[in-house]
């Protein structure tokens, strides 16, 4: 009889949650169509012209948008220093993250000054990140090649935003910098979450430390390894802020990531027909490795 | 409960309605209002409200938004003009989205020739400008003044100003050296560079990360070797007749400028000096010149670490027998929107502003935001300028090159210049060939 009753009542739709409630959706949906999902579509439709943002009298040129992207070779550099840049900033991030985190779990005098101190650079906008950087990079002046000389080095030869190898990294370490103390905060949260007799047990039964942290505490916060990467690649990916305020892309074109380029072609060369066409292949970029990434780290949680 | 309702209903309604008024809101009908109340008292006639966007940071008692206004309004009080200044990046954006909503403002700024965004031409060809080749003013503008603004033998802009590109000094550095004059050609200035580092000054400092400053330097070249053989130059490049690939061209004026690179003159380490700090690397007195524009002026001038007296020369880039010119450019200027409803007040507006005597002109150049060329102001240019300005009045001046070509063109030749001087092996001919494949690129679009 009970069964019954609650058999008809789902087939009305729950109490909680009438059906005619999903009318209260479709403001919310309008705007994410119309300021969202239109503009993407319409990004495939300018990818086939030779729009330039001004003229609306533009024709369609098919694929042509999309053959001059890889004859000209700015696509796979640009790709190339995106993944360069994802791979520093997801290991750096990450590896300088968790270790913070572990040692800032342990029972220390002025814990919380340490955690405040990790956290600070988080706060500062990237603008201002930068700038101060760009101050540290400085040549003969900079905070680095003044160290440099203090200990005897020749610091007028310290040059890494202007050096086309060193470029990169530089604004690598950046990043770096300024993101491992969001990465730590979420490792620090996982850590706690691990539970002390577990701990206990594992150091009983004779665990090294590093066995410790292998086999009871990294396989518990799997979950976190997986949110804190995943942030990492996209941060990575979606890298513009210092390629732009700190380097402008070059020396050369050394720093020019998938987003610096979209945004120069877009906006300084006015070819929205090839920016549109870059950021779709941008897209499906990102689309995959994330496709990829995730599938990886989610096979792993259940291994570990 | 009922009342909780009525509250609820009262604040989504307002939130709908202020939404749709965002939305909906143009310029006029929001100024409307605020102008019936202006003219309350005048007579019937109807007030015109024109608009205007122009680019730029807004300072205290700002020329445009300000002082514009004010005294439009006192010569026409029933012309109302309505001002708007937004930041370069934002202007943009904003022009882009007007226009293509068919809301354009009546008047907006514009950048001759190819620069910029809102470069006149792209405008023009666009169809958005009106001509305006009726005002009396072009006259004193002048055809060196309006020529950066024709398309298909039609004007559709004016300068308010020229801006300039030249060499600052550092008059102290050169006498304790004992460079006494000012150089007249490359081979004198390359002599000037020779002396002040054998004296153990570093001659140059320029801020290569923001690699735009690189046009400082290599426009200023291209004013002496490019244009006075061939003024037609960058229009030829349109038609094939002339390319950047040609000999004795660009290929000369890169390596000119790489001359100073590959002896030292320019410090080794500007590929990773922002432009900001080689301004400042000038004004605290650690190099004797840096290549900028008048529009730096004042950081130029400001006070460092050391003073001592400024000098500004035009970068001699003229062979021994050749006389010298400038790099002077056409300033960005006013243009009227051409499905505009007040064509005929915003020429008024251009007729009483850029006449060259009026209260409006006076206040405008003693603002001192621009070089003025003509009327009153231009016999009291900052002395800095005055070689410049009687350059410019010779006829012995250029604009810069980037406002000849479409935008993107000198991102390459920076992106190109900057891996020669970085060491990765690239060639003068491969800057020119690759100049040449983005502008063929650019105009084929």
């Amino acid at each position: 009889m009970e069964m019954q009753k609650l058999r008809r009542r789902r087939l009305k739709g729950s109490p909680i949650f009438p059906k005619k409630m999903y009318a209260f959706v479709i403001p919310a949906f309008i705007l994410f169509l119309t300021f969202w999902i239109f503009p993407v579509f319409q990004l495939f439709y300018y990818s086939f012209t030779n729009f330039n943002g001004i003229n609306y009298h533009f024709d369609f040129i098919g694929f042509k948008n999309y053959f001059t992207l890889f004859h000209q070779g700015t696509l796979i550099n640009s790709i190339k220093n995106t993944l360069i840049y994802t791979v520093l900033i997801v290991v750096g991030s990450n590896v300088l993250g968790l270790a913070v985190a572990m040692a800032l779990n342990m029972k220390l005098k002025g814990k919380t000054f340490f955690r405040t101190c990790t956290f600070l650079p988080a706060l500062f906008s990237a603008i201002v990140v930068g700038f101060i950087w760009s101050y540290v990079y400085m040549p003969d002046k900079g905070m680095i090649a003044s160290l440099l000389e203090l200990i005897g080095m020749d610091g007028s030869r310290f040059n890494v935003l202007g050096d086309f190898t060193w470029a990169l990294y530089a604004i690598a370490a950046v990043e770096i910098w300024k993101s491992f103390g969001t990465t730590m905060i979420i490792y620090l949260a996982g850590l706690q979450t691990v539970d002390e007799s577990l701990l206990e047990a594992g150091k009983i039964d004779g665990c090294t430390e590093w066995q410790l942290i292998r086999k009871i505490k990294l396989p518990l916060i799997s979950s976190t390894i997986t949110i804190n990467v995943v942030l990492s690649v996209i941060a990575g990916l979606k890298a513009f802020d210092y390629a732009f305020i700190m380097t402008n892309g070059g020396p050369g074109k050394a720093t020019n990531t998938l987003m610096y380029t979209i945004y120069k072609i877009a906006f300084n060369e006015q070819m929205m027909g090839k920016a549109s066409a870059f950021s779709v292949v941008s897209f499906i970029v990102i689309i995959l490795i994330t496709i990829s990434m995730l599938i990886f780290m989610n096979k792993r949680e259940v291994e570990l | 409960m009922k009342f909780k309702k009525l509250c609820a209903l009262s604040v989504a309604g307002a939130m709908i309605l202020s939404a749709l008024a965002g939305c909906g809101s143009s310029p006029s009908s929001d100024t409307n209002s605020t102008a019936s109340q202006d003219s309350s008292a005048a007579s019937d006639q109807k007030t015109a409200i024109v608009t205007m966007m122009v680019s730029g940071t807004e300072q205290p008692n700002d020329f445009e938004t300000q002082i514009l206004p004010k005294l439009v309004k006192e010569k026409y009080p029933n012309l109302h003009l309505e001002v708007t200044k937004l930041p370069d990046e934002q202007y943009y954006t904003a022009l882009k989205t007007r226009l293509a909503s068919g809301e354009c403002p009546d008047m907006i700024l514009v950048q001759p020739k190819y620069a910029g965004s809102n470069s006149v031409l792209g405008l023009a060809k666009a169809g958005y400008l009106a001509p305006l080749d009726d005002l009396s003013v072009l006259e004193k503008v002048g055809k060196a003044g309006t020529d950066p603004f024709t398309y298909e033998g039609k004007v559709y802009g004016v300068p308010e100003g020229v801006a300039i590109l030249g060499t600052y000094y550092n008059k102290d550095i050169f006498k304790k050296c004992g460079i006494t004059a000012e150089p007249k050609n490359w081979t004198e200035f390359l002599d000037v560079c020779k002396k002040l580092k054998a004296a153990g000054v570093q001659p140059i400092v320029m801020g290569d990360k923001d690699s735009y400053v690189m046009q400082f330097g290599l426009y200023q070249i291209a004013a002496n070797q490019i244009y006075p053989k061939n003024k037609q130059f960058d229009d030829q490049l349109t038609t094939g007749k002339t390319k950047f690939t040609d000999k004795d061209t660009w290929d000369k004026v890169l390596s000119m400028y790489k001359t100073l690179y590959d002896n030292g003159y320019i410090e080794k380490n500007s590929l990773g000096l922002s432009a900001q700090q080689a301004i400042q690397k000038f004004v605290d007195g650690e190099a004797a010149m840096t290549f900028d524009g008048s529009f730096n002026a004042t950081a130029l001038n400001a006070k460092g670490a050391k003073d001592f007296e400024r000098g500004y020369f035009p970068m001699p880039g003229n062979d021994v027998d050749q006389p010298i010119y400038g790099a002077v450019a056409m300033g960005a200027g006013p243009a009227i929107y051409a499905n505009s409803k007040h064509i005929a007040e915003c020429k008024q507006i251009l007729e009483y502003w850029l006449d060259g005597e009026s209260d409006l002109w006076k206040a405008f150049a003693d603002s001192g935001r621009v070089v003025v060329a003509y009327g009153y102001g231009s016999d009291q240019t900052n002395p800095l300028f005055k070689p410049f300005v009687d350059l410019y009045a010779q006829n012995r001046s250029f604009y810069w090159c980037n406002q000849g070509w479409p935008a993107g063109t000198e991102n390459e030749m920076e992106a190109q210049f900057g891996s020669m001087i970085g060491g990765q092996g690239t060639k003068v001919a491969d800057i020119t060939k690759a100049m040449q494949a983005k502008f063929d690129e650019l105009t084929a679009g």
